[in-house]
């Protein structure tokens, strides 16, 4: 992956009126990597992705894109594609007729044929996108973001509404196109799919950037959950038994450990269960998830 | 530009709703006035038959048709879809408006064609050329800024309703009554000049240079409406 950032974003304010929706945002997209931009509701990242992309103007701040204007469409628009969050086909058009026409403005070049097979639309080819399902114009919508292969790709909640079959097939297809190359920049409220395919992640709140990094760099400032309970015994009360470490009450019976060095503190519970001959019922352990740090940004 | 034209094409004639308001029910209209163009030369002139025709296909063809699709390419994001594509804004306003304009155009030059046919060639041809472009422009100009504060197609049944009725009223009132008083307010209506223009091209007997000084204000309201538009004229719905 290369250094080179293709999406530069320097002090951005985005304004409606008395309105902001974006506040001093700053970051960088590197050319080949999938960059998340994640947030609450209202967090501002529809806005701020929407100034990227060119639909919006910026109130202040700097945008470039492959270090052009985006709104300079004829330099940029041909390199980018864009899946935006709402379908926005003509209805009165078929699938076939929707992506040449798009496939045509984008200026890249490609076989509508080869696109509608990549999103498994070839038998709705010749059907209006009025009768499409709402997973079948979520399809429609990404077959002309990736309509000839662009260098970076915009996906504004691409999964939303697809089934697990229809969601593989999406990735694989992104899959290959980051293995030639292209730079994907990634909305989506499935915090699982940022966790697993982002190489960074930009957490917004209220208009501004609040954590930025990769998956391991933003859990790793929040402890780990170790939880358990213990089983109560008339002729041994094991809860009176002292635990090796600090615990809060959790759900029901379970006990929390809070922990920032889980697989050390995991070891001292472990060998405290052995060396008094203590069952750990329904023991779970694992590492801070995206939704912790998720809901921490959410409180602040 | 071609590509969404064709595209826009094609959406017009899938349309049975735009197809029978925007293209057949002017056409409809006119025909009826054809039909009976003496009772209406005797209420006005062969000229006055002629600016019904222009208007009628203008306004309830072209100027209706303008803001519905604008509306509703809106409504459903597919301005929004175009703008993420290397069209640039002209290209895609250019591109949606040409179906209508050329049909409209069509429109009028087979039905002022069939009035020739039928009662007389008009006095003169390219001023009347000029006098329907003129029309044609006013009208698209202010579809445009009708169309920023027009919701949804359903909506613009309501917002089309004073341009429309305000133009034919308009052209009525100057094609039945001419312009001999009231000269300066008929002429300074939206569609008044033009319609004159419109009779005097037809019915002739007017200097070229004095008919030509019609096109101003006709011009004028171009210049009003595109500055409307640039006011008015918003690419997607109201969040």
């Amino acid at each position: 992956m290369s250094t080179t950032p293709v999406i530069e974003v320097e002090r951005l304010n985005v304004a409606y009126g008395d309105f902001h929706a974006v506040k001093d945002l700053s970051f960088q997209v590197r050319r080949g990597e999938l960059y998340a931009l994640l947030g609450t509701n209202g967090a501002g990242k529809t806005s701020a992705l929407e100034t990227i992309e060119g639909h919006r103007t910026a109130t202040s701040g700097v945008v470039r894109v492959f270090g052009q204007r985006p709104g300079d469409r004829a330099a940029v628009r041909p390199r980018m594609g864009i899946m935006l969050q709402e379908s926005g086909f003509s209805p009165d058009l078929t699938v076939r007729e929707s992506v040449r026409l798009i496939g045509k403005l984008s200026r890249r070049v490609d076989h509508v044929d080869r696109v509608l097979d990549l999103v498994d639309l070839t038998g709705k080819a010749g059907t209006l996108v009025a009768q499409l399902s709402g997973g079948e114009k979520r399809r429609l919508d990404f077959a002309t973001a990736v309509y000839g292969a662009p260098e970076l790709i915009f996906l504004d909640e691409p999964t939303t509404g697809l089934d697990i079959q229809s969601r593989d097939g999406l990735w694989g297809v992104i899959d290959n196109l980051r293995t030639d190359g292209s730079t994907v920049v990634l909305t989506t409220h499935y915090l699982e799919e940022a966790q697993q395919r982002a190489d960074r992640i930009g957490l917004m709140h209220q208009g501004t950037l609040r954590r930025e990094g990769t998956v391991a760099e933003l859990t790793r400032s929040l402890p780990a959950v170790i939880s358990f309970s213990l089983p109560v015994s008339a002729s041994a009360p094991t809860p009176a038994l002292p635990l090796p470490l600090p615990t809060e009450p959790g759900d029901g019976d379970t006990l929390r450990i809070e922990t920032l060095d889980l697989q050390r503190d995991l070891h001292t519970l472990l060998r405290w269960a052995h060396d008094h001959a203590v069952e750990l019922r329904g023991l779970e352990a694992g590492p801070t998830r995206l939704d912790d740090v998720f809901r921490a940004v959410g409180t602040e | 530009m071609l590509s969404i034209a064709v595209s826009e094409l094609t959406q017009l004639f899938r349309n049975r709703l735009v197809l029978v308001t925007s293209l057949i029910m002017p056409v409809v209209v006119s025909g009826f006035f054809i039909y009976q163009h003496e009772s209406f030369a005797a209420l006005g002139s062969l000229g006055y038959i002629a600016g019904v025709v222009v208007f009628t296909v203008g306004a309830f063809g072209l100027y209706a048709t303008t803001v519905t699709t604008l509306a509703s390419r809106r409504q459903n994001l597919f301005l929004k879809r175009l703008r993420s594509t290397t069209a640039s804004d002209p290209q895609i306003l250019a591109g949606l408006l040409t179906p209508a304009t050329v049909i409209a155009l069509l429109q009028v030059t087979g039905i002022l064609t069939v009035l020739a046919v039928v009662s007389g060639q008009p006095a003169n041809v390219p001023l009347l050329v000029a006098a329907v472009v003129a029309t044609t422009t006013m009208l698209i100009g202010l579809g445009l800024a009708t169309a920023g504060l027009t919701n949804s197609p359903e909506h613009a049944q309501v917002t089309t309703l004073p341009v429309s009725l305000g133009v034919i009223a308009v052209m009525s009132w100057v094609g039945i009554s001419g312009t001999e008083e009231l000269t300066l307010l008929k002429r300074l209506l939206p569609g008044g000049a033009a319609t004159e223009l419109v009779v005097d091209a037809w019915n002739g007997g007017v200097a070229v240079t004095d008919s030509l000084t019609l096109l101003a204000p006709t011009l004028g309201w171009v210049v009003v409406a595109v500055a409307l538009a640039a006011r008015l004229f918003r690419w997607e719905p109201r969040r």
